[in-house]
Parts: C-alpha cells; sequence; structure tokens
C-alpha cells in the first residue's frame, strides 16, 4: 500500500491520529483536571471544604451507617432483569462492606454489596454508597455531583458513555492510537533531538503549529507514551476478559486454590456469628505496618461475607509514600479478630503491575509531582490541538480551491474539543454554583448544563469556521477564548458570591483546595485572553497577506 | 509526502480491519496462551494474567504497525487472525489439560 515504512507510518499518523485525536483531546484535558479531582470536589461541594480526614472508628462511626444501608434504587433497577423472579423488599445479607479513603479525601465513600436473592449470576451483587462526614458519620446529600471525582475523573477513562461500557472502548482505542501516533510520530522525524529547540512562533501558522506539535510531542514523549500504555493497562481486563471468558475455568480453580492457600473463606459458612471490635483489627494492623516501617494510615477497610462465621476484616494501606499502588492488606476473623493472614511481599511481576498502575493513578503524596502530571497532560492537549491546527493549515487553500468542506469540519470539530470542552467544563462549574440548592436530582442537571454547553460551543464552532472554507481563518478560535475568560470569571466570581470563599480569605487560611480551583480558572482566563488578542491580530494582519488567489496559491 | 500506491478503497479498509481485528484476535491469542503457559509452569494466577497483558498491548501496538508495513496483505490477515485462533485454541488445550 505503501512505498516504504516512513509513508505508511506517516500515513497512520495523519489518519488515526486526526480521527482519533478528538476522543484523546477530552482523555487528555479531564485526565490532567482529574490530577486534582478530589479539590475540584470541594469546590463544587461547599459542605466538605474542611481538613482531609483519616479513616474514622468502625465501632463507634462506621458501623452503625453501614447496618443502615440499602441498595441504592437505581441498582436495584437495574438488576431487575438479572433476577429469575422479583426482588426482595429489603436486602438481608451483606456479602461485603468497604470504606475507602485518600490523604486528600475530607469526605468518605463508603459502599455496601448485598447478595440477591435467585439471581441469574449468583456471584453478582447489588450495591449501595453513600459519602458521609467521617466526624460524624452524617450523611452528605446523595444528589450532590462530585464534579471532580464522578464527573471529570470517569469522563477521562469513559467519556460517562457507560452503555455496554462503549465509552471505555472508545478510549482504549484512542490510548492505543496515542501509543501508535507516538511511534508513527518518531519514525516520520527523524531529528528528534532539534525538536526539542524549534519553535518559530513568528512564522506562518502552519509552520509554527507544527513546531509547537513536535516540541510537546517530543519534550513529553515519555509522559505520553506511559500514560496512554498504564492506562490501557490499568483496564486490560475490559479490554481482553481472556479470564473470564475463555480462560473462566482456570480462573475459578485458581480462586479455589487461593482461598484454600490464603486461608481466607471464598463462600459463607450460613452460620450467624458477631463481629468483633474493628477498631482493634485496625490498631493491630498498623502495629504491623509500623514494625515494616511504612506509613500508617488506612486507605481501604472491608469486611467480607458480614454477619457470618465464615466473615473477614481486611485492612489495606494508603500508599501515600510510594508510587507503586500497594496495600500490604492485613486480614482478621471477623467474629474474634484473630489474624488470618498478611499478605506477602509481592513478586516481581506484582510489583511492576502496582508500579505501572500507581504511577498511572498517583496516591502517593507529593505535589510537586503532581504538578508535573498537569503539565505534561496539558502538554498532551496542545500537542494534539496543534496536530488539528496543522491539519487544516496545511490543507483549506486547496480544499477552497477544489469547493471541499473538509478543512472546514476538521476545524470546526478541533474548536469543539478543544476550546469547546474548556468552556463546557466551566458551564457545569457555573451549573454548579447557580442551580438551585433544593433542586431534585441536581447532579443530574449539572451533567445536562455540562453536555448542552458543549453542544452550544459546537454549534458555535460549525457556524464560524465558515471562513474556512475560502482558505481564512476562523473566528470561532477568537471567540471561544473569550467565552473561556468571561466564564472562568464568572465561576471565581460565583464562588465568592454563594459560599464567602474569595481567594484573600482561602489563601490567608491556606485552604488550597479551593484557592488553586479558583487560582487554577483565573490562570486558565489570562491563557485566554493573551490567545484571543493574538489571535485578533493575526487575522487583522492575514486579509492583507492572503488577500488574492495569488498570495494563497504563493502560500500553499 | 502522501505519494502512496494506487489502492482502492476496499484495500484500505481491509488494511485497516486487519490492524484493528486481527490485530485484536491476534493480541487476544497471545494473552490466552501466555496465562495458560505461564500458569502451567507455575506462576501464580494474577502474575501469569498482568505479564500477558502488559507485554499484549506492545504486541497489539507491534502487529498494527506491520499491519500497514507490510507487502501482503493476504499475509497479514492469515499471521493474524490465524496465529490468533491458533494460540486461543492452544490456551484452550492447555486449560483441559489442567483443570
Amino acid at each position: 500500500m505503501f512505498q516504504n515504512f516512513r509513508l505508511a507510518m506517516a500515513w497512520l499518523h495523519t489518519w488515526f491520529g486526526l480521527v482519533l485525536g478528538f476522543v484523546l483531546m477530552a482523555v487528555f484535558f479531564f485526565g490532567a483536571l482529574s490530577v486534582f479531582d478530589r479539590e475540584i470536589d470541594r469546590w463544587a461541594i461547599p459542605q466538605s471544604r474542611f481538613e482531609p480526614q483519616p479513616m474514622p472508628s468502625f465501632d463507634q462511626v462506621l458501623r452503625p451507617v453501614f447496618e443502615s444501608m440499602q441498595p441504592t434504587r437505581e441498582n436495584v433497577e437495574a438488576m431487575r432483569g438479572r433476577v429469575n423472579g422479583p426482588m426482595p423488599e429489603r436486602f438481608e445479607t451483606v456479602r461485603r462492606w468497604g470504606a475507602y479513603t485518600t490523604h486528600r479525601d475530607p469526605v468518605l465513600s463508603i459502599f455496601a454489596g448485598y447478595e440477591v436473592p435467585n439471581a441469574k449470576d449468583p456471584e453478582e451483587s447489588v450495591f449501595g454508597s453513600r459519602t458521609i462526614d467521617p466526624r460524624n458519620g452524617q450523611a452528605l446529600p446523595d444528589d450532590r455531583l462530585k464534579i471532580g471525582s464522578q464527573f471529570f475523573y470517569p469522563l477521562h477513562y469513559s467519556l460517562n458513555f457507560h452503555w455496554k461500557d462503549i465509552g471505555y472502548w472508545i478510549v482504549g482505542s484512542a490510548a492505543l492510537v496515542m501509543l501508535l501516533a507516538l511511534v508513527s510520530g518518531v519514525v516520520m522525524h527523524r531529528k528528534i533531538f532539534r525538536e526539542l529547540f524549534t519553535f518559530r512562533p513568528k512564522k506562518s501558522t502552519q509552520r509554527s503549529a507544527l513546531d509547537l506539535h513536535n516540541l510537546t510531542g517530543v519534550v513529553a514523549l515519555p509522559f505520553h507514551f506511559f500514560f496512554a500504555f498504564t492506562g490501557l493497562v490499568i483496564f486490560a481486563g475490559i479490554y481482553f476478559p481472556v479470564t473470564h471468558t475463555q480462560l473462566d475455568p482456570l480462573h475459578e480453580l485458581h480462586e479455589k486454590l487461593d482461598a484454600e492457600k490464603t486461608g481466607l473463606p471464598h463462600d459463607r459458612a450460613g452460620v450467624a456469628a458477631p463481629i468483633a471490635s474493628v477498631d482493634a483489627m485496625v490498631a493491630e494492623a498498623q502495629r504491623r505496618w509500623a514494625a515494616k516501617g511504612m506509613a500508617g494510615e488506612v486507605g481501604f477497610l472491608a469486611l467480607q461475607h458480614v454477619g457470618d462465621a465464615n466473615g473477614y476484616v481486611s485492612v489495606y494501606r494508603a500508599g501515600t509514600d510510594r508510587i507503586a499502588l500497594t496495600g500490604e492488606g492485613i486480614h482478621f476473623k471477623a467474629s474474634t479478630g484473630e489474624l488470618l493472614r498478611e499478605d506477602p511481599p509481592p513478586t516481581a511481576v506484582a510489583r511492576l503491575n502496582e508500579f505501572l498502575t500507581g504511577l498511572h493513578l498517583q496516591h502517593f503524596r507529593h505535589w510537586l509531582l503532581r504538578w508535573l502530571y498537569v503539565l505534561g497532560g496539558l502538554a498532551g492537549c496542545v500537542c494534539i490541538a496543534t496536530g488539528f491546527l496543522f491539519f487544516v493549515e496545511k490543507r483549506k487553500r486547496q480544499h477552497a480551491k477544489q469547493g471541499s468542506q473538509g478543512a472546514r469540519v476538521v476545524d470546526a470539530l478541533a474548536v469543539t474539543t478543544v476550546t469547546g470542552m474548556v468552556v463546557a467544563a466551566l458551564g457545569v462549574l457555573i451549573a454548579n454554583r447557580l442551580l438551585p440548592d433544593d433542586l431534585p436530582a441536581r447532579g443530574s442537571w449539572e451533567q445536562y448544563c455540562f453536555w448542552g454547553t458543549w453542544l452550544l460551543a459546537m454549534a458555535h464552532a460549525f457556524w464560524r469556521t465558515a471562513p474556512v472554507a475560502e482558505g481564512r481563518t476562523a473566528p470561532a478560535w477568537r471567540e471561544q477564548c473569550w467565552a473561556i475568560a468571561a466564564l472562568a470569571v464568572t465561576a471565581v466570581l460565583l464562588n465568592w458570591l454563594t459560599t464567602g470563599d474569595h481567594l484573600l480569605r482561602t489563601l490567608a487560611q491556606g485552604y488550597w483546595p479551593v484557592a488553586g480551583v479558583d487560582l487554577f480558572m483565573l490562570a486558565g482566563a489570562a491563557v485566554a485572553v493573551l490567545a484571543a488578542r493574538r489571535l485578533k491580530r493575526r487575522a487583522e494582519r492575514a486579509p492583507a497577506a492572503a488577500g488574492g488567489i495569488a498570495a494563497k496559491a504563493a502560500h500553499a | 509526502m502522501a505519494t502512496t500506491l494506487p489502492v482502492s478503497r476496499l484495500h484500505v479498509a481491509l488494511r485497516i480491519a486487519a490492524a484493528v481485528l486481527g490485530g485484536y484476535a491476534f493480541t487476544w491469542g497471545f494473552i490466552a496462551l501466555g496465562v495458560g503457559l505461564l500458569f502451567a509452569a507455575g506462576m501464580p494466577f494474577h502474575d501469569a494474567e498482568h505479564l500477558s497483558s502488559i507485554l499484549a498491548f506492545l504486541v497489539y501496538l507491534a502487529v498494527f504497525c506491520w499491519a500497514f508495513a507490510a507487502r501482503s496483505l493476504p499475509r497479514v490477515w492469515a499471521v493474524l487472525a490465524g496465529g490468533g485462533a491458533l494460540m486461543a485454541g492452544a490456551a484452550s488445550l492447555i486449560q483441559y489439560a489442567i483443570v
């Protein structure tokens, strides 16, 4: 199909990069925001603006909350089709209770999984979840959208498109194409080192866009490769469910053998049993971690087969002190508190896997590294965006002569996914501050506002890119930059008006989660204003330079 | 730059399908056989699973590129789909022997 390998790679880079680039843009941008997802949650839910808390006492705080829980109504409804016969009114048999927190969480997320009588797949559980204030166990309203951790973050890996997991598959394809684009990009440009020092902003848009594309691609090449790659590894079980389909019998065999080896029961005994003091078990686990010289905060606490003689308690460490996603789990018999098992040191392969996933998921406590992640993600955005610009600049005059709309459509989609996406992200934050506090299903409305804003931005992008079809520059870019600036300032002002937390106060108190989100938006507004002004100057120069067909031809 | 040899749209579509679907089948077979062989050789199950899938994405990336670089399209299809099926079949045989 191609004369040589380089041409094949160039073709792959251009076309796969273009098609999946629109998805990659969202993945990189919301991935960068997800680095500070917990902080965005604080901004969006003013009730949760207090200091991060450790895992609270199970016996005093968590147990009464867990005992009052039931599966959520939506989960019960979703389960209905997978059950023979009617669903019970109450779910009595608790399969699993779990509480999860990080060093950045003031509030605590807990979940409970229940056995479903007559389920077609008896292994399947139905879940309830709640977010509580760990200081007193009080529930936070469950229709509050955690915009960072429950909207931007899942958007990053699933596009929040959950029907048949299609979102995961689209993002997975995009990640594979990112790897492909990096490999093919390196093959296309033999002078990799020189790209690091080449940026000519005063040259034509086409030239400077390509410079910036190469620069951001090469400078963060290891970052881009690692994140696309580890993202795929994290969801390998979804993309290649080999051991849950073809090799399921082998997997079942392993689970049975494993339960024998670890002494952690795979099933209930069917004999009721009380729960001993879990706080004592946590204290014992912390004593054992301390003996190994490890930081001792609890990250994840889980009770399996609750209320049964086979019940056990697993205490996992929060891995704030290393990159690898570790747990060092210690397991106790729930009814007596007797130690059942201490997870052995990980094998070499497990360490590799923990390192790869931990590098992506960043549970460590290191703020500088966190900011480098944001910069890496934004560099990826610049790389992809300039790829679009180069594609359009290279072809628009040719397409104008041929009467083709190709370059215009690509430019409109680029505006939608570059500036339009930022507009939509600001849209959901503004909706979060403006919607009435007692609106039913408030969280859903916030999400509709996000998608609605994005659709408006898309409509504007298609409307205001018309000049591209004539070989000129689209005013859509400049106008959406102004929109970003205006919306970002509005969001910061609304935060002040609705919560009283203006920057002077949050900075004086050192409450960085909220101050940081505000400052980040203001910085975004400043960049958007600079970009808009620069685009305006270029647009004013351009008509003189590219007035006639002859001039256009000279450019091409 | 874009000097490609003249090819039909069908050929391009078949190349893309070979890279995406053929590559997927090949990678699936690679993981299945990897898990089967490593587990049979005594590696813990999840280690076998993780190691196979970590390597698998690099395999997918490599065969994806190869599907476009290779001259003969039938050969690409034969290697990717045929190789994938063979490896998956071998994995099922290993499982049959163990379970």
